[in-house]
């Protein structure tokens, strides 16, 4: 009994010893807060089509954080994360889809890691917001920022589509 | 916008193109496409020197698709008026579409008669009891022109397969990835080999309404690229052209290819 708890313990330890092993080149987990703020409008309103993502240094797409979104058909005017992302990967955008929202505050909360859930080295980033509406128009917010282990708060400036968003970068 | 600034790089610089016809192009109602079953499509087709307005009859009887898995095909109706004809087509699989209305390539001899050019389209062996007495200046030319733009459905594909005839245009910038202020490369080839000194114009959407029509001119590097950054996001006319006498040739004195590209700079 005893001889099997501490195989179970020692399991565990080394359980915790892997991870910790696998993680050792990146930085601790750091969460990404977007309160992010659809503009109130008048007139004949559409919920936007809403996706936001993180490119590196380089400008590649290392996750997209979110997509709300009806028809396929409109998808390729949420221009440059089309081009950039949805075009390319059909699975993604199935996976990360969701509907359109109305008007209003919406507090969001994410890990900084890519797409496949790895988390993202140190280094500069920026996020993108990119919102379009039928019969309204678009409007793209590029926030950089680095993962560097310090927090930051950021406040986005409001757009025709959008009220100030804030975005913080807390390191756990 | 500044139309001036619109390209900040050119290899090198502008040097005189001997336009010989009208602009011709191909115009997509939709350069991409995002749908789960297919889209139509609507092109234009047209002989006209303001881009993007359309002039002259063109017939749509030329045009092809190359679809994504290399086969090419038909639209599926077509209408010709008096200012352009028109090409009705169902984009269904997923990739990039060539949209072709490329000459039948043809050999053209000019000439001139009592100081007035002429021309007719007869090579160097069918000349005999064409010309008349008193014509000088008689130039064969073998001409072949290419007039393409491609449409993307959902993820892209290089359909960007070359036959090796006169002028050919390879984007190595896909044209689904063309975007405002992000460099754009194209590679030429002539008789399939890379291509110096290509004269390339491009041309934005909109001449109608500028006084200048603000074309930019580069030429082909040694590797047979040109490079530029559209710093407005719209539609571009493409006009490339590339001429080399031919003296081992019994038919022509001289070959000659053109190439007429539409592509969109999208927003970024």
């Amino acid at each position: 009994m005893n001889i099997k708890i501490a195989g179970l313990i020692l399991l565990f330890l080394t359980f915790i010893n892997f991870n910790s092993l696998a993680n050792s080149n990146n930085s601790t987990p750091v969460a990404l807060n977007i309160e992010l703020t659809l503009k109130q409008q008048n007139g004949q309103y559409h919920p936007p089509y809403v996706a936001s993502w993180i490119e590196n240094s380089q400008g590649k797409p290392v996750r997209t954080l979110l997509l709300w979104r009806e028809k396929a058909k409109w998808l390729k005017d949420i221009r440059r994360w089309w081009r950039k992302v949805g075009k390319k990967d059909a699975e993604l955008v199935d996976g990360i889809t969701s509907a359109t929202r109305i008007t209003g505050k919406y507090p969001l909360s994410f890990l900084a890691e890519s797409d496949n859930k790895k988390r993202l080295p140190q280094g500069k980033y920026t996020l993108f917001i990119e919102v379009v509406r039928e019969n309204g128009g678009r409007a793209i917010i590029r926030q950089p920022f680095s993962l560097n282990g310090e927090k930051a708060t950021f406040r986005l400036a409001a757009t025709n589509e959008t009220d100030e968003i804030t975005f913080l970068v807390t390191p756990q | 916008m500044n139309l001036n600034k619109m390209f900040a790089i050119t290899l090198t610089c502008a040097i005189s193109t001997q336009a010989v016809a009208h602009s011709r192009w191909v115009l997509p109602t939709h350069f991409n496409l995002s749908a789960e079953k297919g889209e139509w499509i609507m092109v234009d087709i047209t002989a006209s020197n303001e881009t993007f307005n359309v002039d002259k009859a063109m017939g749509a009887d030329l045009v092809s698709i190359v679809m994504p898995d290399g086969k090419s095909t038909r639209p599926s109706s077509t209408y010709k008026g008096h200012r352009k004809s028109v090409a009705d087509y169902f984009v269904e699989d997923s990739g990039t579409y060539r949209i072709t209305n490329n000459s039948k390539a043809a050999y053209m001899t000019s000439y001139t008669v009592d100081g007035v050019h002429k021309r007719l389209w007869a090579n160097k062996m069918e000349l005999k009891g064409k010309l008349p007495a008193q014509a000088t200046e008689i130039k064969t030319t073998y001409r072949y022109s290419r007039i393409e733009s491609y449409v993307t459905l959902n993820a892209p594909t290089n359909n960007f397969k070359t036959d090796g005839k006169l002028l050919e245009l390879i984007p190595i910038t896909h044209p689904s990835d063309i975007a405002e202020n992000e460099k754009v490369t194209f590679k030429f080839l002539f008789n399939g080999k890379v291509q110096k000194n290509v004269s390339v114009e491009v041309t934005a959407d909109g001449s109608r309404y500028r006084n200048d029509p603000q074309t930019v001119k580069l030429t082909s590097n040694e590797n047979g690229e040109v490079h530029f950054i559209p710093t407005a996001a719209g539609r571009y006319l493409l006009v490339a052209e590339h001429q080399e006498n031919t003296p081992n040739s019994a038919f022509a004195d001289q070959q000659m290819g053109s190439v007429f590209l539409t592509f969109e700079a999208q927003l970024n």
